[in-house]
């Protein structure tokens, strides 16, 4: 009986399981054995066993660091940015979304917008000749910086990436704003417990999972973004925007440089899998 | 007086965030001269020019194959992960099937960055001829939606009140049929959420599109930049602009029709996952 039942569920599950393997753990075997391999366009097909040489290669290739310290840098201020914005307004305009909530599909509108389409957009907003910003900069204060110049390109990107992303942590906060009860905030206000003190000692250490979910999730994002930074700098502005997406990406595509690539997807991906494999640890841990 | 305060702030917030869309949907009613003279957000004299030139098909521009494209990928990325998730959320929750290790492993998928994939899945299909062709992204989009179509799908399943599943087996319907006839339709709001989800995502997603590939199956999110260069010199803003809406006005107008439903779903997904 109970192997029957086993056997059911497996079967169930098995077109999924079947998928991932072939789309994913094929491709990820594959990744493992080039990166240890000479490879190039010519020996794709039989790749030549041959040591550590393209990690050697990634890990003394200041590019490598360059693209690492972008990303990480990226994604800490643009997650921390759009969360507290997000709270700030989840918190200070709930009044607002008691009972109407079309402001919430406006606010929500820049998440429906591809990343890609969205960076375009800001190519045009910024545009010298064509953009709005430049033009009435230019008209009330008679100046107006090189946005996408090497030394504010990564700034550009950061409020870039900040404006569209900030909707998705205010929306999640607001969710869990509105999941406060009621009665918790009628029992601070009977106890004198009001306006600021009240969001500090009672409504922010309810949001705090939210706030600690929604940092993550912002941040994982940030880390690994490629579309929007691609389409306004193409990593440009002298590879002062080159994220470790864009990295691998140029390396393969338009270096040929494949070991590398390949040395720099297996990096990443043992970081990502080591990272979420102690947070996943963390999270269980708590739950008990 | 503290509510026209909380006024003025949304105002300004929803201006802000919106501003690439206000300026975009203004450029592509103004006409390439006016663009020059005038790059404000007022228009002067509207003309629909700019949505006449990128609608007309050309040999190396075609919006509507764009759009095909992006839709036949995301409709296929979304049934084909909807129709391998289902089941195994079924039986992850019922059957406590693969808990431990099959689910975590999938959900940790959607944290993970894609590009770690792309390099061998351009070879794969390179070598199965999927490179450049509707099938091949679609397959990659079914990837991209299965961590947030299961997770999603999970947390219906386990909401549905087990007492249905077993007056079903009492009556002697098999674990598929089950599945299909009771705990399926009562699922088919979280059903269409992920598939909303789904779609939305894979219209909108760009780095496989612009990897994999190169004329026959371009989506439109990697096709909006071949109109930058339209006819030699500089920009055509207008008719960049004009691509620019046609191509973000389908996830938009889903979104703005579903963002209650969608505004859940990214709930669930963000803190339940």
């Amino acid at each position: 009986m109970e192997t029957t039942h086993r056997l059911e569920w497996t079967l169930l599950a098995t077109p999924l399981m079947v998928f991932l393997l072939v789309c994913l753990g094929f491709p990820a075997i594959v990744n493992l054995i080039y990166s240890v391999s000479d490879i190039s366009f010519e020996t794709l097909r039989n790749p030549e066993i041959s040591g550590f040489g393209n990690f050697v290669a990634v890990l003394t290739d200041s590019g490598f660091w360059r693209a690492n310290w972008f990303s990480l840098r990226f994604g800490l201020l643009t997650a921390i940015l759009e969360c507290l914005i997000g709270l700030g307004l989840a918190v200070f305009l709930a009044p607002l979304f008691k009972d109407r909530s079309w402001p919430i599909a406006i606010l929500m509108l820049p998440l429906m917008v591809a990343p890609a389409l969205m960076g375009l957009m800001y190519r045009l907003v910024l545009h010298e000749f064509a953009g709005p910003v430049p033009h009435y900069l230019w008209a009330w204060f008679g100046n107006s910086p090189a946005f996408l110049g090497p030394n504010s390109a990564f700034w550009t990107l950061a409020v870039v990436e900040t404006l569209q992303w900030t909707p998705f942590a205010f929306l999640l906060f607001h969710m869990a704003y509105q999941a406060i009860p009621e009665e918790l905030r009628e029992a601070a206000s009977i106890d004198g417990v009001m306006g600021l003190a009240r969001f500090w000692r009672i409504e922010l250490p309810l949001m705090l999972p939210t706030l600690a979910a929604a940092l993550l999730i912002r941040f994982i994002d940030g880390f690994r973004v490629f579309d929007n930074v691609y389409v306004l700098t193409g990593s440009g502005a002298g590879g002062s925007t080159t994220s470790l997406s864009i990295y691998i990406y140029e390396a393969f595509f338009k270096q040929a440089a494949i070991g590398k690539a390949v040395a720099a997807s297996v990096i990443l991906f043992a970081a990502s899998f080591a990272v979420l494999y102690g947070l996943n640890r963390l999270a269980r841990r708590r739950r008990r | 007086m503290l509510n026209a305060i909380r006024w003025a702030v949304f105002a300004l917030a929803a201006f802000a965030m919106n501003f690439p869309l206000i300026v975009t949907l203004v450029t592509s009613f103004k006409s390439a001269r006016e663009i020059s003279t005038n790059p404000g957000l007022w228009i002067n004299a509207p003309t629909l020019e700019n949505y006449a030139t990128v609608l007309t098909v050309s040999d190396r521009l075609n919006i509507f194959l764009y759009l095909a494209n992006s839709f036949a990928v995301a409709a296929m990325g979304t049934l084909l992960a909807v129709a391998l998730a289902l089941p195994a959320a079924y039986a992850i929750v019922r059957g406590r099937f693969g808990e431990k290790t099959l689910l975590p492993l999938i959900v940790n998928l959607r944290a993970v960055p894609l590009v770690i994939f792309a390099i061998p899945i351009y070879m794969m299909f390179q070598f199965m001829g999927l490179l450049d062709t509707r099938l091949g992204l679609g397959l990659v989009m079914t990837i991209v939606n299965i961590p947030l179509v299961l997770i999603i799908l999970v947390n219906a399943i386990s909401d549905v009140p087990f007492e249905l599943d077993e007056a079903a087996m009492i009556d002697g319907v098999s674990r598929t049929g089950i599945l299909f006839k009771i705990v399926g339709p009562v699922c088919r709001p979280a059903l269409v959420t992920s598939m909303i989800f789904g779609f939305i995502t894979a219209w909108n997603e760009f780095l496989f599109g612009l990897m994999l590939t190169t004329s026959k199956a371009v989506p439109v999110t990697v096709g909006a930049s071949f109109f930058f260069a339209a006819s030699g010199g500089g920009v055509q803003w207008g008719v960049a602009a004009a691509v620019m809406m046609v191509g973000a006005l389908p996830p938009m107008l889903l979104g703005l029709f579903m963002y209650r439903k969608i505004s859940g779903t990214m709930m669930a997904g963000a803190v339940k996952g």
